[in-house]
């Protein structure tokens, strides 16, 4: 062989760029495919409201006047943007769970793997939140859409402004973004004997929390203190599980491999 | 020269499978190296050693002077393609190239360019709809248009045809004359490689059991053929690796042959042939007692 003969110029890049550039290069990496993350779910849950609307205007249309606002009333039971956090979780899976021996393959160590993982997440959030809060804006200056309708102000966000709609959308997105994290970090590096050990683990957990307050006949101090908690200081409790999975998943990954 | 990688009693083990045994060795810089063995034998497992994929049970791996153990300096100069490469189940391969500059400094979009010609890739297409080979190509475009200075290859043409297999020597070699850097490539498709490689690792049951310079391994057999008495008169006082008979002529394969050897040779009118280097690694890789498994009728054997 003597193909080196011909030195054109040396490919050894001795210039680091510095874990920040790498950081950010892996949290652009997830937002790659637009798709994926913005259209398709956006997609999805238009297709859901127009649904939503066209039984809005049915059940409008049919009931008397007079009963109206308790049809409102009931509509505030709307799941219908369950989906929605149901495909973050599965974002969050995906990001792990073939983002990661992908990046590997780049050369991305799994610290900064991890680091750009979390920062896309946060992103995600905040930008799905800052989407939910406007048309959760729009829905409560319509009247619920003209019929009374709810579906991005359900009980379930229990918000009266437009940045406590912002507050509540950021902690559920951040808590279901999280724990798919952690649950896909858990896979990717013990597969499906850690998933299964880890969902033994909490239940376990759970188990023993709720016979250590019962054991402490705590349950009506519990009651008293949840019941007195403002709704959106009980969403800001979300936050101690969701940065609890997003730890775990950081150490969980520092330490897996590609498998297969 | 310079080695860029070190390996000292590199060993994994997963479970009671060791995978790479106290591997030691070092790679030049700016070199072409070919990792090869039989399937399982361990290459994949060495490379993701070498490239921080996996972590070692003992011993220890520098590349460019230090760990690549969670080294983004190291790291960032490495580009690893495999053929058991995942690829986001959404991504198409235009996301791939669009993605890959983002973290190789080096990478030359027209040359990728040309490549995505060249392996005529669709663009938009999702990767999991992709043929094999297909997928392959995707993979060893990138390896190659990343321009890393460290770039290993793994099984990187699973499905591709033959046009696609020699687009890729060529490339590489174009590629590497122009912008040398060190490449190991694992394969097993040996004779199609044997001209790029300088070098050559040869892994067998998680083991090092050669590395040689290219030439010198070709050097090692050498084989002779000619009339079947003539042939056997003069393996007669030497180390035979393998005999072959048809008729009245023979082949046999043996040890290196120095300018003594080859004038005796001559006078008993044998012809000389290199082995070839897959030849050479079947025999070091099957045990040179066993015989080849298929032994066509009409010969007999010796070994």
């Amino acid at each position: 062989m003597t193909t080196t003969a011909a030195v054109a110029q040396p490919a050894e890049t001795n210039e680091y760029r510095g874990g920040l550039s790498r950081v950010l290069s892996v949290a652009r990496l997830h937002y790659t495919n637009k798709a994926t993350v913005f259209t398709i779910p956006a997609l999805i849950l238009t297709g859901i409201f127009a649904v939503n609307l066209a039984i809005w205007a049915i059940i409008y249309n049919s009931v008397p006047v007079a009963d109206r606002g308790d049809v409102s009333e009931g509509l505030q039971w709307s799941g219908s943007t369950f989906y929605i956090f149901v495909y973050t979780f599965v974002i969050a899976v995906q990001a792990i769970n073939v983002t990661f021996p992908f990046a590997l393959g780049y050369g991305v160590t799994r610290r900064h793997f991890a680091l750009g993982t979390a920062l896309a997440l946060l992103g995600l959030a905040a930008v799905y939140s800052v989407a939910l809060t406007v048309v959760a804006s729009i829905e409560r200056a319509t009247d619920g859409w003209g019929f009374g309708g709810r579906m991005f102000t359900a009980i379930y966000f229990p918000a009266n402004t437009w940045y406590e709609f912002l507050f509540v959308y950021f902690a559920y997105f951040a808590l279901f973004f999280f724990t798919g994290a952690f649950f896909a970090a858990i896979y990717s590096r013990w597969r499906i004997i850690g998933l299964l050990l880890s969902f033994l683990g909490l239940a376990i957990l759970i188990v023993a929390t709720l016979a250590t307050i019962g054991a402490a006949q705590a349950w009506g101090e519990l009651f008293a203190y949840l019941g007195a908690l403002p709704p959106l200081g009980f969403v800001a409790w979300s936050f101690v599980p969701t940065a609890i999975a997003a730890v775990a998943a950081f150490l969980v990954i520092r330490r897996a491999t590609p498998k297969g | 020269m310079t080695s860029v990688i070190e390996a000292t009693s590199l060993t994994k083990r997963f479970g009671a499978v060791t995978a790479v045994d106290s591997a030691t060795f070092s790679i030049e810089k700016n070199t072409i190296t070919g990792l090869l063995g039989r399937n399982g034998a361990g290459k994949t497992t060495l490379m993701q050693l070498l490239t921080a994929q996996q972590y070692a049970t003992s011993g220890t791996v520098e590349v460019l002077g230090a760990t690549p153990v969670e080294n983004a300096a190291t790291l960032q100069q490495i580009s690893f393609i495999k053929e058991s490469q995942r690829y986001p189940d959404d991504f198409q391969p235009r996301h791939v190239f669009a993605s890959a500059p983002w973290f190789f400094p080096n990478w030359d979009a027209a040359f990728a360019e040309r490549l995505i010609a060249d392996f005529r890739v669709p663009l938009k297409r999702r990767i999991k709809k992709l043929s094999r080979g297909q997928v392959s190509a995707v993979g060893v475009i990138v390896g190659l248009a990343s321009r890393a200075p460290i770039t290993f290859f793994d099984e990187p043409y699973l499905g591709l045809d033959a046009v696609a297999r020699q687009v890729f020597y060529d490339r590489l070699l174009e590629d590497y004359a122009e912008y040398p850097r060190t490449v190991v490539l694992s394969t097993h498709l040996i004779d199609e490689v044997s001209n790029l490689l300088e070098h050559v690792i040869v892994i067998d049951d998680g083991r090092i059991i050669v590395d040689e310079d290219a030439d010198s391994l070709r050097g090692r057999a050498t084989t002779i053929a000619g009339p079947a008495s003539a042939v056997e008169r003069f393996v007669a006082s030497r180390e035979v690796l393998h005999t072959e008979r048809l008729g009245g002529l023979a082949t046999a394969t043996i040890g290196a042959l120095g300018e003594a050897d080859r004038a005796e040779a001559a006078t008993l009118g044998l012809e000389l042939a290199p082995v070839s280097l897959q030849q050479l690694i079947i025999r070091l890789t099957t045990g040179e007692s066993t015989p080849p498994a298929a032994v066509p009728a009409g010969t007999e054997q010796r070994a």
